[in-house]
């Protein structure tokens, strides 16, 4: 029935490879044709990043209609690469179920990005989208890398890129904030990079084999587990919470997130949606790639601290985001905000957390593009991302207010929209924890961070509504491009008139400049935007709609990625003290 | 019809109006003026389909009644029609055989797998049918026609004339889907949906700083209601290990029964009690009182009349807000488990019901006045729903329904005022409209009898019966002699009434053969006689109230000298035919349907056979069928009261003087200023929230970020003392490099050694 889908020939692999390797070509093409002037540039990294998307969707096709079983990758390719004696780095690709969407939303995310530096980028061009494209690459590999020092090598060079991207074409602090983003996450995954060092040496002394191949190590460890007790100095904690530097400064848990708001509010708008969509998912990929089935009984130790931080992480971003003038830091914050749902989904470590979040991560990655897209088409029109100086957007541009809202419903969770599918079940498995999963020691802490992840939710409303209440409606504040301040003052004399007068919408406000001397412009999206914004919309209802599309082929390879842990986190439970036996009626 | 199925049909009645909101979407710019046709059309042939099968289910289980007698008519009839698997998380960890995983890990796998944190979440998209469903669907089609019809003359020139239409298909789909939804999870989904529909709608002229402040208020003070649901519906997965309403079989294994399921209601002891039970009542009426606009979180409806007035009478007053009350009603059987719960709901109602018509009666903005009007009989219904009997539950619809009419009657007819005024809706700056606009009149008049109590129209008749029920609940021993002969219920215990919970406390020889005592919380002591008593003279005092500010609304607007404000300009004028239609044909049910009815009591047959209402324990209250005439009594000459009161300030006077606030001094002033509950929750909730996220700000920038850069600078600093050693002299850098090597030597031979 599917056949159609892999042609003899084309081998998955060779797909695979394909994949990574068109946007690099793109960057080639893109720099060759760097006489050409800003429009071949941008257009040759558009169709690049389409042409990918293509490709990395059929791929995705051809891993669902043949998918592999738990612990093979699909499209395997492996290669010798630093081999020499025992020493045996390999260039190790293949997809599973842990990576396939990560894999598929960085193509799809890699065309919003282009797409919304279509009218920004106009200084040096030819540089952002060859670095815009090698971005891509990197973060394709990352995902698809079966090899640790691959990994790595993807890992850190998502960094270069996004360094110069902020370096060079952010806003005005934005050479602090590359620099402080590459230092704090570099510093971080410096820790990470000799942990999993530990990990290979360690495996290499107790099975004889120096392997860097990550599926062999998880298999290794899980017969050589890495010391867990006084005697064996901690080993396997102390790698753990190496680990846990890097990651935890990538997705970023509170309190280690501070450098995300200042990048992001420097980035340029196409940095920040690769930044907020993938970047901050590559530490949630790492947690569960690398410490939860290598690492089960230092991930048991720590879930209960790293469940907490998550939930905290909710309500704390939640409120600084309450505060923030700057639209763009508000949305900042609530990345941070939302990545505490993922993190607490994560370390509750309960089936239904586990695949909610590893949801949450795909769905975050739209609504915060999506919401980052629009904050720099905003900006793009007003030139100012200060909420109280921004109102009444929706008045000359309702296409863009209505994505806004819609972005918006996504973020906070509504219904039938994607996020709400990973909050409920995140939350859903949390309180499953709470209620009978841990020991009675543990059950009150439980239940309180499981209640505050569920006031995020109310907070999170709070503040995506105010700032869209203030953007978005009321009246005029800040006339496009210049108009003249008249208009404001027009659209003022509306508000006390009645039925009619009180029936000010798009159309009033489009008219209320005839007669002066120029009418106040409709700015709605332009074609470029809808093609940024129209395919995250796309799978934001998608996933909201069916999200058993998304769950079900990936769930096999999430579940055996935490069954471990899980069951050392029973084990600890059971250790403290006896499970809590709550009536249960069947 | 005999050979009605439902299965088929019930998936239009949602389907349409979405189909509908769609199309507006796509093409509303290209209909232009005639963007309301989809919207029109489409929720008018819901409505034809939701009535057919309402009549149809109707025929067939009333007829089924009446042809079998004794303890086998007490059937329920419920249909499940499932549509699509929405998300399904299987059993716990367990590694597949044969895996690496699966040898090393085996013991902890399975020591995972046996916990009783392995629940599956099997989600389906699943819609049922049954008597509560057809009321709640007929109620929402055919109101949200008439709204339709009437907003195509009120929303005339909008610009927004499309997304109006796209937004009420868009609701009536919504709210479709919330009362025909068979788990709880699809409950949330619609439960929040209808709020983002109801959020655009207040919103509606977004260009209005206060309607945009409205929507978002109305939004937030939802989300805090929505809380408790969600949490509720964590409790009740944990609890009962599905979200279903309806008994499920999953592949291979013994049937799962649903938490509202007939499995589980033929035996009360399988609903959970106690604690556990309590808490999720609560929630679940933390949830109602947002959505439903009940004490404290009532504060987001009255300012929800920011939004244009056709969205209100269909969101605001007929449907929407009536969400909590099919909520409860629709988890009855949980509920009765729990007779502290249970008393609350109706703690909760009552109290609303008197502070809410308290405060109707010093508004003098008439959309306002019927806003919390709406937010008092609210009230009434939950004061019913919490008696816990068949006829509190039966009495609550029946209401809901009577409400639903006449509500939406006013409210299109203070908009059909507002329209022909100019947008002015201050009563103080209008009266005498009888003579401009009379259908107004007439019917306003109708739907103000109705909302009073006065018989026969429609309030008169659900209004006894709540109020007979609360009776019921305060006297018992009064109810006990005229109620008992009916039912043949057995284990009634000797003497008490069958309005008490008999078989939720177990009989002395249930409990010889086993059965538990239930587990009680100290709520629980709340239901007491004296409770009800309290309860219910507070109920026939809002009976006055309601009657008092209604026809205080009447009089202001329609008797006495006309005058007219000068936004009306020249052309104040009675309203369009396509607006005054809805009312009259509104008018109509208002008068008759409950006479109606009540006379048959047909609806509350119907209803007794919704699964959730059919269980053993609410059927064991089922009291005959009677007209409480001493009870009618009381609730008329309550209302007569309040009319003449109203009459004796307002009738054909000018409508400006400040009668009412002189009259009633400081405890004027406090209705006025909405017991400043406003204010009262801005300080305790907002403000502190607000503080605190200043302060964590503040935290964030000067103590995290301050101690990143601190940090940051340590290498700065130490590279400044490093420095020094760069000296670049050859021979100290050799030396450097032996010593370096010369550590790692030791340190290798220390390893070896030690």
């Amino acid at each position: 029935m599917t056949d159609f889908l892999s042609p003899t020939g084309f081998s998955a692999a060779s797909h695979l490879v394909l994949v990574i390797a068109a946007p690099l070509v793109g960057a080639v093409v893109a720099w060759l044709l760097r006489a050409r002037g800003l429009p071949a540039v941008r257009q040759s990294a558009a169709v690049t990043a389409i042409v990918t998307l293509a490709l990395a969707a059929w791929l995705v096709l051809r891993f669902l209609a043949a998918p592999p079983p738990p612990g093979a990758a699909f499209a395997a390719i492996d290669a010798p690469w630093l081999t020499g004696g025992v020493f045996d780095v390999r260039l190790s690709l293949g997809l599973d179920g842990l990576s396939l969407w990560m894999f598929g939303l960085s193509a799809l995310l890699s065309v919003t990005a282009v797409f919304v530096s279509w009218q920004a980028i106009t200084d040096r061009p030819v540089g952002f989208y060859v670095l815009l494209l090698v971005l891509e690459a990197a973060m394709l590999g990352v995902f698809a890398a079966r090899d640790v020092i691959l990994f790595y090598v993807f890992f850190e060079f998502t960094l270069v890129p996004l360094f110069f991207l902020i370096g060079i074409w952010g806003h005005e602090e934005r050479r602090k904030a590359a620099a402080k983003f590459f230092v704090y996450t570099l510093a971080g995954s410096l820790l990470t990079f000799l942990g999993l060092l530990v990990i290979v040496l360690w495996n290499a002394s107790q099975s004889g084999v120096v392997t860097f191949d990550i599926q062999g190590l998880t298999d290794s460890l899980a017969a050589h587990p890495l010391p867990m007790s006084a005697a064996g100095g901690w080993l396997q904690m102390v790698v753990f919470l190496a680990l846990l530097a890097g990651f935890a400064v990538k997705v970023p848990i509170v309190p280690v997130h501070t450098w995300l708001p200042l990048a992001h509010v420097e980035a340029p708008t196409g940095g920040s949606v690769d930044l907020a969509g993938v970047l901050l998912k590559i530490g949630i990929y790492g947690f569960l790639r690398f410490s939860l089935p290598m690492l089960p009984e230092a991930t048991a130790v720590a879930a209960p601290w790293l469940f907490g931080l998550g939930a905290l992480g909710i309500v704390y971003g939640a409120l600084v985001a309450l505060v923030q003038t700057d639209l763009k830091r508000l949305v900042a914050y609530s990345s941070v905000s939302h990545m505490g749902y993922v993190v607490m989904g994560l370390f509750a470590l309960t089936p239904v957390a586990v695949e909610g979040a590893n949801l949450q991560l795909v769905n975050h990655g739209l609504a915060s593009a999506g919401l980052f897209a629009l904050v720099g088409m905003i900006y793009e029109r007003f030139h100012t991302r200060s909420i109280p100086n921004l109102g009444g957007v929706a008045a000359k541009a309702p296409w863009l207010a209505a994505m806004f809202v819609l972005f918006t419903f996504s973020s906070i969770g509504l219904p039938g929209l994607n996020g709400f599918v990973g909050e409920f079940m995140i939350l859903a498995g949390s309180f499953q924890r709470a209620w009978s999963g841990v020991a009675p020691a543990w059950q009150t802490f439980y239940l309180a961070m499981s209640l505050c992840g569920v006031a995020g939710v109310v907070l999170g409303a709070w503040y995506m509504l105010w700032a869209v209440e203030r953007v978005l409606f009321g009246p005029s504040r800040e006339p496009p491009r210049g108009a003249a301040q008249s208009h404001a003052v027009g659209h003022g004399g509306h508000a006390s008139h009645g039925v009619h007068g009180g029936h000010v919408g798009p159309g009033d406000l489009a008219h209320a400049g005839h007669g002066h001397e120029a009418p106040v412009e409709r700015c709605d999206l332009a074609w470029h935007e809808w093609a940024a914004l129209a395919p995250l919309a796309v799978f934001v209802l998608w996933i909201g709609l069916v999200p058993a599309t998304f769950l079900a082929p990936v769930s096999p390879a999430v579940r055996a990625a935490a069954t471990d842990s899980a069951a050392a986190f029973a084990a600890r439970m059971d250790a403290l003290q006896p499970p809590a036996q709550v009536a249960r009626i069947p | 019809m005999p050979d009605l199925d439902p299965t088929s049909l019930l998936v239009l009645v949602p389907a349409l109006p979405l189909a509908g909101a769609v199309v507006t979407v796509l093409l509303g710019r290209l209909l232009g003026r005639h963007a309301h046709w989809p919207a029109l059309l489409s929720i008018g042939a819901a409505a034809v389909v939701a009535v057919s099968l309402l009549v149809g289910l109707a025929r067939e289980v009333l007829v089924t009644e009446s042809t079998t007698h004794g303890p086998a008519a007490i059937t329920a009839y419920e249909r499940i029609v499932p549509l699509w698997q929405w998300a399904s998380v299987s059993d716990a960890y367990a590694p597949a055989a044969g895996t690496p995983a699966a040898a090393a890990g085996e013991d902890l796998a399975a020591r995972a797998a046996d916990r009783p944190n392995s629940l599956p979440l099997t989600l389906g998209v699943d819609l049922r049918f049954d008597p509560l469903t057809a009321v709640m669907l007929a109620v929402i089609t055919c109101v949200g026609l008439l709204v339709a019809v009437y907003s195509i003359g009120y929303m005339h020139g909008d610009p927004g004339y499309p997304r109006f239409f796209a937004l009420v298909a868009a609701f009536v789909f919504s709210m479709s889907m919330l009362v025909a939804a068979s788990n709880f999870l699809l409950v949330y989904v619609f439960w929040e949906a209808v709020g983002a529909c109801s959020y655009l709608l207040i919103g509606f002229w977004f260009s209005k700083p206060e309607a945009a402040r409205a929507a978002k208020k109305a939004f937030l003070v939802n989300r805090v209601g929505d809380f408790g649901l969600a949490v509720a519906v964590f409790l009740l997965w944990m609890t009962y290990g599905t979200l279903n309403f309806h008994d499920t079989t999953l592949v291979d294994t013994a049937p799962l029964p649903g938490i509202l399921g007939q499995l589980r209601l033929a035996d009360a002891s399988a609903v959970v009690g106690g604690a556990v039970g309590t808490a999720i009542c609560l929630l679940l009426l933390l949830a109602a009182c947002g959505k439903s606009a009940q004490l404290p979180l009532h504060v987001w409806l009255p300012d929800a009349m920011e939004g244009p007035t056709p969205a209100s009478a269909l969101i605001h007053a007929a449907t929407m807000v009536t969400a909590g009350i099919y909520l409860i009603a629709r988890c009855a059987p949980l509920f009765v488990g729990c007779p502290g719960a249970l008393t609350a709901v109706s703690v909760v109602g009552a109290t609303t019901a008197l502070v809410a018509a308290l405060i109707g009666t010093m508004q003098n903005d008439l959309k306002r006045v019927l806003a919390y009007s709406t937010i008092s009989q609210l009230g009434y219904m939950f004061a019913s729903l919490g008696t816990g009997t068949l006829l509190g539950f039966t009495a609550a619809i029946f209401h809901l329904v009577t409400h639903a009419f006449f509500k939406a009657l006013l409210f299109l007819g203070a908009g059909s005022v507002m329209h022909s005024m100019g947008g002015v809706i201050d009563m103080r700056r209008f009266g005498g409209l009888r003579r401009i606009m009379p259908v107004t009149a007439a019917t306003f008049l109708v739907g103000s009898l109705a909302l009073a109590g006065v018989a026969p129209f429609a309030g008169f008749f659900s209004k006894d019966e709540i109020l007979a029920t609360l009776h019921a609940k305060g006297w018992p021993d009064a109810h006990g002699t005229h109620g008992s002969g009916h039912h043949a219920d057995g284990h009634a215990g000797g003497g008490s009434s069958p309005y008490r919970l008999a078989s939720v406390t177990p009989t002395a020889a249930e409990i010889a053969a086993g059965r538990p005592l239930p587990e009680t919380v100290g709520l629980d002591a709340l239901d007491a006689p004296g409770t009800w008593r309290v309860l219910f003279w507070m109920s026939l005092v809002t009976a006055g109230l309601t009657a008092f500010y209604t026809f205080r609304a009447v009089f202001m607007t329609f008797t006495g000298p006309t005058r007219v404000p000068d936004e009306a300009g020249h052309h104040a004028h009675e309203s369009p035919p396509v607006m005054t239609l809805p009312l009259v044909i509104l008018a109509v049910a208002s008068a008759v349907a409950g006479w109606w009815l009540f006379a048959t009591h047909l609806l509350a047959d119907f209803l007794a056979k919704t699964p959730s209402l059919a269980t053993p324990v609410i059927a064991a209250t089922a009291a005959p069928h009677a007209f409480h005439w001493d009870l009618a009594i009381q609730g008329s000459l309550a209302a007569a009261f309040g009319i003449v009161v109203a009459a004796f300030g307002h009738l054909g006077r000018r409508s400006d003087g400040p009668q009412m606030e002189r009259f009633l001094g400081p405890l004027g002033t406090l209705f006025a200023n909405r017991f400043y509950l406003d204010q009262i929750e801005a300080a305790l909730v907002v403000r502190p929230l607000q503080v605190l996220a200043g302060l964590a700000a503040a935290f964030d920038r000067y103590a995290i970020d301050g101690l990143v850069d601190f940090v940051g600078r340590i290498p700065v600093a130490l590279g400044a003392i490093v420095r020094r050693s760069q000296s670049g002299l050859l021979q100290r850098y050799a030396v450097g490099g032996a010593l370096g090597a010369l550590l790692l030597i030791a340190a290798l031979w220390w390893r070896l050694t030690g």
